[in-house]
């Protein structure tokens, strides 16, 4: 039998240095911001947006095909979610919206497109977005700028989003706790929400690449083994149609993120009306 | 299938678990997380949002400012049009009534030449009726005395003696 290769469906989410810098030292903590394969990743995705954009955005009266595309993809945020959901007052907040659903869209693109280069040691891309360090620091993000915009807007009347009305004293105060879970378990959940996607939808097309391979090379061997490519063939068929739904679902990921986003803005915007 | 399993099995142990766990990586990608998210914000908000929005936002006034254009344009063309209908309904009617007037006028004309010339032959014929009465009376007057000679000689010739006057008078009736 021939040399089988590892399966492995973890080994595509392993970090290594590119780029050795040397570590800051932050009052006795050591930073090490050498460039790894997911910042390097991420610093392409960075780029690869705003040279989309810096190229496309040309404010042309009349567009053509590439500004169209730019301008569709501003106004799923503008025109599908914050228009109907803030209205005019969440205009301040498009760009942070923008700025989360590129990124986030790019670098989930990036890692199902590119993906098939990513064959026999060769690296084209890297999944950030299946990085629980980066989807956190982006839900964290969010999450801190949303509550403390509505400190500065509010003041301390913002804590009245967690006193629900006409529940009287004693169950006020309960559903204050209630509330308070439900309100600070959203950056953990928008964090799993995108880190659970993207991973899961890697590892099972990692594993049917492997299976391809694997039981393509174990029919070799003759035989009944031969039955092998049987499996070798569906196995690759799977692939096809699991990129297809990891192309939905890198969109739709990234659509969710900044919807949420959105949703959470509304509350401190219209904080107040209708609450 | 069974050496697969196996050779899944032996090559994670290295790691354990998964790769993401690994917190000696989250300081470095979270600062550069950081990092990126400022630049491409800035980015947005400096160039890339008030770029399209602006381009939507001027496209949709330019549209609603054409369309409004084009609807005064229009306005004005259907006032010309309602002026020049009125206009046009105003020389109808003078022109009417100066057909109306002449006409009018025409007809006074013919009317009064007409009483003119039926007073004249009005005259005209009584004059002609007063001379034929003359003519007949002074006719039948002299048919009187004719027929009283005849008698008078038709009863000479049949009687042999001539009627007096007052029996040629009786016998007329």
């Amino acid at each position: 039998m021939a040399q089988q290769p590892a399966i492995d469906p973890m080994h595509q989410f392993l970090i290594h240095k590119i780029v050795e810098i040397p570590p800051v030292n932050l009052g006795g903590f050591m930073l090490d911001l050498s460039i790894t394969n997911s910042i390097l990743t991420l610093i392409i995705g960075a780029g690869v947006v705003m040279a989309f954009l810096a190229l496309t955005a040309r404010g042309q009266i009349v567009p053509n095909r590439a500004q169209a595309a730019a301008e569709a993809l501003y106004g799923i945020i503008d025109t599908t979610l914050v228009t109907p959901i803030i209205g005019p007052g969440g205009r301040p907040y498009i760009p942070f919206i923008f700025t989360l659903f590129m990124l986030i869209l790019t670098l989930n693109l990036m890692s199902v497109v590119l993906a098939l280069g990513n064959i026999g040691g060769l690296e084209w891309t890297f999944t950030v977005t299946a990085q629980l360090a980066v989807t956190a620091t982006l839900a964290v993000i969010t999450f801190f700028s949303v509550f403390i915009l509505g400190f500065i807007k509010h003041g301390p009347k913002f804590l009245g989003i967690f006193w629900v009305p006409g529940m009287g004293v004693i169950g006020g105060i309960l559903m204050v706790f209630i509330e308070m879970i439900s309100y600070f378990v959203r950056p953990v959940t928008l964090a799993m929400r995108l880190f659970g996607n993207m991973l899961g939808g890697h590892v099972v097309m990692s594993l049917f690449g492997s299976f391809v391979v694997g039981l393509g090379i174990f029919a070799l061997s003759g035989g009944l083994a031969t039955l092998g490519w049987l499996g070798s063939g569906l196995s690759l068929t799977m692939i096809v149609a699991l990129t297809g739904l990891e192309l939905v679902v890198a969109i739709l990921q990234a659509f969710v993120f900044a919807a949420l986003t959105t949703v959470y803005l509304n509350e401190v915007v219209n904080f107040g009306h209708g609450h | 299938m069974a050496t697969e399993t196996s050779a899944s099995t032996e090559a994670p142990a290295a790691s354990g678990g998964l790769p993401q766990f690994d917190f000696q990586w989250w300081p470095g990608q979270i600062a550069w997380v950081l990092v990126i998210f400022v630049v491409l914000l800035a980015f947005m908000r400096l160039f890339a949002v008030p770029k399209l929005g602006g381009t939507i936002a001027a496209r949709e006034a330019k549209i609603s400012g054409d369309v409004a254009q084009a609807r005064a344009l229009k306005e004005e063309a259907d006032a010309q049009a309602e002026a020049a209908a009125a206009e046009r309904a105003q020389a109808r009617a003078a022109a009417q009534k100066l057909a109306g007037d002449a006409r009018k006028a025409a007809r006074a004309g013919i009317d009064q030449a007409l009483a003119v010339e039926e007073a004249r032959l009005a005259e005209a014929a009584a004059t002609a009726d007063a001379t034929i009465n003359a003519a007949r009376d002074r006719a039948m007057a002299n048919v009187a005395g004719i027929a009283r000679d005849t008698a008078s000689a038709i009863v000479a010739k049949l009687t042999g003696k001539a009627a007096s006057a007052a029996e040629l008078a009786q016998a007329k009736g």
